[in-house]
């Protein structure tokens, strides 16, 4: 725990009297992937939220240390700012702008980093706009390339199977270039055969932006094989963390995940 | 304090009035969560029935098409009380018949709210129109002996006279609202309904039919519809067609006060209201009446806007989170309204899941859809032409162009930015204002006043949409209707109509003009192509689509929506500065709430989401019009365009949701409607496939290694 990028300390959030989260505290360590796993309603997407600006914790703080950067609690922080911070997430649902073809989507995604784009600069298409508009459309044809999906770039997220969403999904936050990347159940909605293959395109996704992962998944197979680290929580909290092999034989995490009594 | 007292009966009836048409909207609310604009509009119908049935009066029947009604008309004259059950079984069939008819497809379509929205406000706009046609334009005058109580003094509160006729109708209110009380408490209907304003999803999975609670929700909404019309009848004297359709807005504050579901709330923020007009009536309103004209629809903005801002957390109990930003819940794929109606595939889809499959096995709708094709190019080739063959076509074009530009306002809001807002008659009047500041005021040369008027609309924008821009869908429509009441009374009266704004010399014909305002009219569209071309397009759609993925991606709402509402407002201003440099002034018709709702039916129909559509609508509802205006019977006001103008769009939005503008589109595009989507077989093969890909650095090769 030398280097962490993502650190959360005593996280609590309450909906009137349930607890979703209660005094959730572990650190993400620096280029490692991280996965959580826990049973349904164990506040995981709650967690999630918090880190991106959705729900505000009741309590605790959510620093992130940026590289070559001073600490931000991202608690204090909007939504949207997250995105300058170099934080991305994916929904649980693979929500994206559900009218627009994936082409576009991708290109929308990188609104931050068209610096001259402005609203006068736009309309009338000052060179720097235009320029912009040429990096931005060449990024999102790379993006779409890298998981495949380059063919389909006319395509809205209706024409597209769950798979493919996913994946164009994956390719929406690797295209903003974020440095801590969370992913809410990248495998939901895909057939077996097929997440054997997110395994590796998660990690390649990870090496490519240099960026630290943290995903939620039930699939066991994949987040054991993927993360460095795995965070068990049950019922708003952290159960254990750990390497995956010490966390799949924790007596607790035996009972209330995997449902087997130890 | 004796002054006091005698302003509580008439607050009290004021609020009565507005209680009863709350109480109603959420009645419909609760079970059906369809908020009901066209409640007002159910209520007129009715009472212009109850006393076209009293007094037999046959005006207007001529034209009418309700040739069994001509008949039970001529031979029956009943009494008050005893027209009574006829009107409300009227009522009951008027529910039974929108129920069926008009709401069901959208209910089975899972329609969201900014779609419900404009359904009802279409079908508010077609009953007034219906209302009139059929019963005649003219107001209804309620005589003595046709009160619904008399309207002889009861007893006396503050020196000030309560006739059985108010106190009655306070009455009136206090019975509904404790049938209603018992209604929800006590039968199983009501029990079931408060289940499903819970949760739906529930209730319909312990055997709760939502289909039938829908029916019975809307046959005893129009019910109550119909005794709150009947008694508002009386009780105002004389009420105009669309009287109720802007009363409607005051219930709908007082029930968004109640967050849409709570009854006691809802009834006792409109006695709060109808008492605070009240005194603003009294105390202000008659020491000058020019100076504080307006100030009652201002103070309901002020109630709207300052709960709204407050946000005490009942009010949001009822709205469900998906529906109020019409982002959450529901899966991820085409939870946004305005999305799919601008995706004609999508539409398609959605009109085979509305209605019956047989009804598409007809071959001929390929050959309905070429030819409205045909029309509807031939008549955008046409539109330039024309004003050159004729100058009678001329000023009828001008006009059209003024009204296309409110259209295109509309497709940036609605269609692009997805933000329902119904204020822009208000801002077609600050344009008009603008410009003759510019011209008279100021005394600048030609083209700068014009500038003037949409630069001025640009603060405006901004200043009015602050209290909107946390705002979404149902609480977003009734505020800017709350604003658009208000400027309607408050400030465009205000304008001094004597400062006409005079072209100059070479400009001071219609055909000049029509150069001019085209050219316009082309920057306007130049600028928004850019707008929907460009970043800032792609952040309107996200927005539309959702505030939260876009925040995800560091789009930020308020700034994005703020610049939305900016340039629709400086658009529609454009409009306005045409208008008062055809006509001299805008005029108090073009700038009131009434004429935006007609508006944005318009733009719906002729498409929201395509720069085509104001050009259409603008052909279909400005021009053509105009020109068959003289051939129709001088004499005979008629009431058809607007009926089968609002038909259209509420057959529009079932059926082809991106408007006649998307026909054409979905015609190119009829191939890839009919392909299923692709399957998840291919997924494993794509992402294999995916190492292969260029990569996003071509240094990084790293991680070919990594995969296998």
């Amino acid at each position: 725990m030398s280097d962490s990028v993502l650190s959360l300390q005593a996280v609590g959030l309450a909906f009137g009297g349930v607890r979703a989260l209660a005094d959730v505290t572990f650190e993400v360590e620096r280029g490692s992937i991280t996965g959580i796993i826990g049973p349904n309603g164990a506040g995981k997407t709650t967690l999630f939220d918090c880190i991106s600006g959705i729900r505000k914790p009741d309590s605790g703080r959510i620093v992130l240390r940026p590289t070559g950067g001073a600490p931000v609690d991202l608690v204090v922080r909007r939504p949207w700012e997250r995105s300058s911070l170099g934080v991305a997430r994916t929904f649980q649902n693979a929500r994206l702008f559900s009218s627009v073809p994936i082409g576009d989507i991708l290109r929308t995604v990188q609104h931050e980093s068209m610096t001259h784009s402005g609203f006068w600069r736009s309309v009338l298409g000052t060179r720097g706009a235009r320029a912009d508009e040429a990096i931005v459309a060449e990024r999102a044809e790379e993006a779409l390339d890298l998981v495949g999906l380059g063919a389909h770039a006319d395509k809205p997220p209706s024409e597209l199977s769950t798979g493919m969403l996913r994946l164009a999904e994956l390719a929406a936050v690797a295209v903003v270039r974020p440095k801590v990347l969370l992913l809410d159940e990248p495998a939901s909605g895909i057939a077996q055969a097929e997440t054997e293959a997110l395994g590796p395109l998660l990690q390649r996704i990870g090496a490519h932006l240099d960026a630290t992962i943290v995903v939620i998944e039930h699939d066991m197979p994949l987040v054991m094989g993927i993360s460095d680290i795995v965070v068990a929580m049950a019922s708003g909290g952290v159960v254990t963390s750990g390497p995956p092999d010490e966390v799949r034989r924790h007596p607790e995490v035996l009972r209330s995940y995997l449902g087997a009594p130890a | 304090m004796q002054e006091l007292l005698g302003t509580l009966p008439g607050g009290l009836v004021t609020g009565a009035v507005y209680a009863l048409l709350a109480m109603g909207l959420v009645f419909t609310y609760k079970a059906t969560r369809i908020p009901n604009f066209a409640y007002g509009a159910m209520a007129t119908f009715v009472a212009f029935f109850h006393y076209d049935l009293i007094e037999g009066r046959t005006m207007g029947l001529h034209q009418s098409l309700l040739v069994v009604r001509l008949d039970l008309e001529a031979h029956v004259q009943l009494g008050f009380w005893a027209a009574v059950p006829v009107s409300l079984t009227a009522a009951a069939l008027l529910g039974l018949v929108i129920e069926r008819v008009v709401i069901r497809p959208f209910t089975r379509a899972r329609a969201p709210m900014v779609v419900n929205i404009i359904v009802t406000l279409g079908l508010a706009l077609l009953l007034s129109a219906l209302t009139q046609q059929i019963f005649g334009a003219d107001q209804l005058i309620v005589p003595n002996d046709q009160a619904i109580f008399p309207r002889t003094p009861a007893f006396a509160v503050g020196g000030v006279n309560v006739s059985w006729e108010r106190f009655g109708v306070m009455g009136l209110l206090a019975v509904l609202a404790a049938v209603t009380w018992w209604f929800f408490r006590a039968t199983r209907t009501g029990l079931a309904i408060r289940a499903s304003a819970t949760d739906p999803e529930v209730a319909s999975l312990l055997g709760v039919s939502s289909r039938r609670l829908a029916v019975v929700s809307w046959v005893s909404g129009s019910i109550v519809a119909g005794v709150a019309g009947i008694a508002l009848a009386s009780l105002v004297v004389s009420s105009d067609p669309n009287l109720l359709l802007l009363l409607t807005i005051k219930g709908f504050a007082a029930a968004i006060v109640g967050g849409m579901v709570s009854f006691p709330i809802a009834v006792g923020a409109a006695l709060g209201l109808g008492l605070g007009e009240e005194w603003v009536r009294h105390y202000l309103v008659s020491l000058d009446p020019r100076l504080w004209q307006g100030a009652p629809e201002v103070l309901t903005l002020g109630a709207v806007i300052g709960v709204l801002a407050l946000r005490p957390k009942w009010i949001f109990t009822g709205i469900r989170e998906d529906e109020d930003t019409g982002v959450i819940g529901r899966g991820g794929v085409a939870d946004s309204a305005v999305a799919r109606a601008i995706d004609p595939v999508e539409a398609f889809r959605l009109t085979q899941a509305a209605f019956p499959p047989g009804l598409w096995a007809w071959r001929g709708w390929r050959f309905v859809r070429r030819a409205a094709v045909v029309v509807i190019v031939a008549a955008t080739v046409l539109f330039p032409v024309l004003p050159l063959v004729d100058d009678f076509y001329t000023l009828p074009a001008n006009l059209a162009i003024a009204d296309a530009m409110v259209l295109l306002s509309f497709v940036v809001l609605v269609g692009w930015l997805g933000q329902v807002s119904l204020a822009q008659g208000a801002f077609v009047a600050v344009g008009g204002a603008g410009a003759a500041i510019g011209a008279n005021t100021l005394g600048l040369p030609f083209p700068l006043p014009i500038l003037c008027g949409v630069a001025l609309a640009v603060p405006v924008a901004a200043l009015v949409s602050l209290p909107a821009l946390r705002l979404r869908g149902l609480h977003l429509a009734v505020a800017t209707l709350a604003f658009g009441l208000a400027a309607e009374r408050a400030i465009v009266p205000r304008f001094d109509a004597s400062d006409r704004v005079v072209p100059p010399g070479w400009m001071d014909t219609d055909r000049a003009r029509y150069w001019v305002f085209l050219s316009l009219a082309a920057i306007a569209v130049l600028v928004c192509w850019r707008i929907s071309t460009t970043r800032i397009g792609r952040s309107f759609a996200a927005i539309r689509d959702s505030e939260v993925v876009a925040a995800a991606y560091g789009i930020r709402p308020v700034r994005v929506k703020l610049i939305g509402f900016m340039v629709s407002g400086a658009i529609a201003a454009l409009g306005g500065t045409m208008l008062t440099y055809q006509l001299g002034a805008v005029g108090t018709q073009k700038a009131s709430v009434f004429s935006s709702i007609a508006s944005l039916a318009d733009a719906v129909v002729a498409g929201i989401g395509s720069l085509a559509g104001p050009a259409i609508g603008a052909l279909l509802f400005g021009l053509y019009p105009e020109l068959t205006k003289g051939q129709v019977h001088a004499a005979t006001l008629s009431f058809w365009p607007q009926i089968t103008g609002s038909a259209l769009l509420i057959l529009m939005l079932a059926v082809n949701p991106g408007g006649l503008a998307s026909m054409a589109r979905f015609v190119r595009s009829r191939a890839s409607a009919y392909d299923e989507p692709t399957s998840n077989d291919d997924l494993g093969d794509l992402m294999a496939r995916s190492t292969g890909g260029t990569d996003m650095v071509e240094a990084e090769r790293v991680d070919t290694e990594v995969s296998t």
